[in-house]
């Protein structure tokens, strides 16, 4: 009830499940020949609930992408593996580095990267903040998962 | 003299009639009688040797301020009497009225101001009417003394208030007018008081001065014994001045326009307008009681309310995320069971999820109720010395990042408290997490103190002191509204979730300037046992 308390923020945490699924998914001769010629995208997703992070993985490997979870802004950009994602699913409100503040500082490494904004508080952002390039999706939670695929798929194409 | 408490239900302490004087009113009542006793010494004495001019227009422009003065007096005691239904009023009100009546027929009477001789009666008659006067007015006040503590069953009144308030009129009325005839018609036949239209007689003493000593001197004791309110207190006094009178009007010249004598109209003026001064006096200064008291509660009710809506929309929040974690995890689970070979597996393993989302979000609704509910099952009795440690502990980090200086004694004669475990380490974290963002930006020596100590009344009470800047004057009313932060990042909920929950917990939470700079907040908590407990 007394909401994220300001010093959770601040541990580092990563989890990285991505990588165990992709042998699975071919079970068959058709999916194994299409997964082995597309690539696997890794996408980040960045919230500071762990239950949205969970549901999130759960989602993005039912869609065959590779996925890394961080609980913060802070987690993600210390990680060292900004580089090495194509796909970035942020949410918003966080305690520390927000959403927003974290779009500026991903652009800054990598302008091209496509994002995608989560947030709990839609009748709080009447504007968005100037971001420094094009603005991202934003999505309300909760949020239909077929468009939130549909729109990391769709950014993925436009980036290529 | 009778507990004031006791007489008078609470809603009627705030009317005057019922109102306890204060330290200060008494003083001024017992300086105002010592002024009298020293202007009656300098009249009677060395004063005594000035000579004044028979004015007649005096005496009309005394009776004309007199009867404003003590109508009004009237009227407003007319008015509490309808409020309280006190018998004792409605006879203290008829009284001035008296005075009111009386004193017209007086200036009627008196020879030399509306005609040559007097309108009515004779030259005996405005003699008997200023003995009437002061005698009768002293008995309504006696009269009122011994019916206002009676048991309320015979001390209110159970008719109508507006048809009580006709009859007394109209009896002050036929009283003041029987007076007036028969010392209009009788003035022959009376007892000698006027030698000639100004000189007193020799029986001055005797028809006058003793009777008016007598009564006065009744009314005092009989209000002494009985002495409670601001009304009984100047009462008192205006009875003092009623008997001043007496020496006045015949020392040093026992005669009209006489030094004495014009002083004796200034104290009858006085005694006239007093009460009424102290009643505008203390209407005024509950008028602006009553308006302090309806805004405070004003503010507390819209603070409440906001309060009401930032639970709301925290709650709203809280349960937005488990939520969209089950639709998303269920989207995912039909994903994995679309497949041409349904992935089973984590389709089970998204099912899993969904259920224990559903838990998370179940407990939470388990904690709002906790919280607001102030659910009693859930208190527990604890040692407050450990649930500092454990806040202090969890917010160690931080207070490291900002190199903070922790001043935490543990407290081995506090007893045990009881309360909601849980919720309370949850305001004092947020206590210490605000006390920590008030330090952080500043680079003067960071202080955090937390202090518990008994209090008289059995319970404990807990503070949280940091030197950060303090508490701006003008953030003072808005504190403890949700949604109020002076952080960027902050949503403001802290402060009055935390008081939500030490209200819950009977209690209040309030801050203090430390010194030489920064806040303190505090709350207490009931004491499991009033005595300490074994350490």
């Amino acid at each position: 009830m007394l909401g994220p308390l300001p010093f959770v923020g601040h541990h580092i945490f990563l989890v990285d499940t991505a990588g165990g699924d992709s042998a699975k998914v071919g079970g068959r001769g058709l999916d194994f020949t299409m997964t082995a010629r597309a690539p696997v995208f890794v996408v980040a997703v960045v919230d500071d609930d762990q239950g949205i992070l969970q549901s999130l993985e759960c989602l993005l490997e039912s869609a065959d992408y590779r996925v890394r979870l961080f609980v913060s802004s802070g987690a993600l950009l210390e990680s060292g593996c900004l580089l090495q994602i194509d796909c970035l699913i942020s949410d918003v409100d966080m305690p520390g580095t927000d959403g927003f503040q974290l779009v500026r500082l991903v652009r800054a490494a990598r302008p091209q990267l496509p994002i995608i904004l989560i947030t709990g508080y839609p009748d709080r952002l009447t504007r968005l903040p100037a971001l420094g390039g094009s603005n991202p999706r934003l999505f309300t939670k909760p949020f239909q998962g077929h468009e939130l695929l549909e729109a990391v798929s769709e950014a993925l194409q436009s980036s290529r | 003299m009778l507990n004031p408490d006791a007489a008078v239900p609470l809603e009627q302490q705030f009317v005057l009639s019922n109102l306890a004087p204060g330290r200060a009113q008494k003083r001024l009542a017992a300086g105002v009688v010592i002024g009298l006793l020293v202007a009656l010494y300098l009249i009677t004495g060395p004063l005594s040797g000035i000579q004044l001019g028979t004015v007649n227009a005096f005496v009309a422009v005394y009776a004309t301020a007199m009867f404003v003065t003590d109508s009004v007096t009237a009227v407003l005691l007319y008015a509490q009497f309808s409020i309280l239904r006190s018998r004792a009023i409605l006879v203290i009100a008829s009284g001035y009225l008296f005075t009111a009546f009386i004193v017209v027929l007086y200036v009627l009477a008196f020879p030399g101001v509306l005609a040559p001789n007097a309108l009515i009666g004779g030259v005996q008659t405005a003699a008997w009417l200023y003995v009437t006067w002061h005698t009768v007015f002293p008995l309504f006040v006696i009269v009122y003394a011994l019916t206002k503590d009676e048991d309320p069953a015979k001390r209110l009144w159970h008719g109508k208030t507006s048809t009580a308030i006709l009859w007394s009129i109209a009896w002050t009325a036929a009283l003041a007018a029987a007076a007036g005839f028969v010392f209009a018609r009788g003035n022959a036949e009376l007892p000698r008081i006027m030698v000639d239209p100004t000189r007193f007689g020799p029986n001055w003493p005797y028809l006058v001065g003793a009777p008016i000593v007598t009564v006065c001197t009744v009314a005092i004791a009989v209000l002494w014994l009985r002495r409670r309110s601001v009304l009984d207190l100047w009462l008192m006094v205006v009875m003092c001045l009623y008997l001043v009178e007496v020496p006045l009007s015949y020392y040093p010249a026992p005669m009209r326009f006489s030094m004495g004598w014009y002083a004796v109209r200034v104290v009858g003026f006085v005694s006239s307008s007093l009460l009424l001064s102290v009643l505008l006096y203390e209407i005024t200064a509950l008028y602006a009681q009553l308006l302090g008291a309806v805004r405070g509660q004003r503010r507390e009710r819209q603070a409440r309310l906001l309060t009401g809506d930032a639970v709301a929309a925290s709650m709203a929040h809280e349960m937005r995320q488990p939520l969209t974690a089950m639709i998303t995890t269920a989207d995912a689970g039909f994903r994995f069971l679309d497949r041409d070979a349904p992935n089973l597996d984590r389709a089970k393993e998204a099912f899993r999820r969904i259920a224990a989302d559903g838990h998370r979000a179940g407990a939470l609704v388990g904690s709002i109720r906790g919280n607001f509910k102030s659910d009693v099952t859930q208190r527990e009795s604890f040692d407050l010395n450990e649930l500092v440690q454990e806040a202090l502990s969890l917010g160690s980090s931080e207070l490291q990042r900002h190199r903070i200086l922790v001043e935490a004694e543990q407290n081995r004669q506090l007893p045990a408290v009881t309360g909601n475990r849980v919720q309370l380490q949850q305001v004092l974290l947020n206590l210490i997490m605000n006390a920590v963002d008030a330090m952080a930006p500043k680079s003067e020596p960071r202080v955090l103190t937390v202090r518990s100590e008994p209090c008289e009344d059995g319970r404990v009470k807990v503070s949280v002191a940091d030197t950060g800047p303090g508490i701006a004057p003008t953030d003072v009313e808005n504190m403890f509204n949700p949604l109020f932060t002076t952080k960027s990042d902050g949503m403001g909920m802290g402060l009055s979730i935390c008081r939500a929950i030490i209200e819950a917990h009977d209690s209040r939470l309030w801050f203090t300037p430390n010194t030489p700079r920064g806040a303190v907040f505090h709350f207490t908590l009931q004491a499991t046992r009033p005595t300490p407990a074994i350490a």
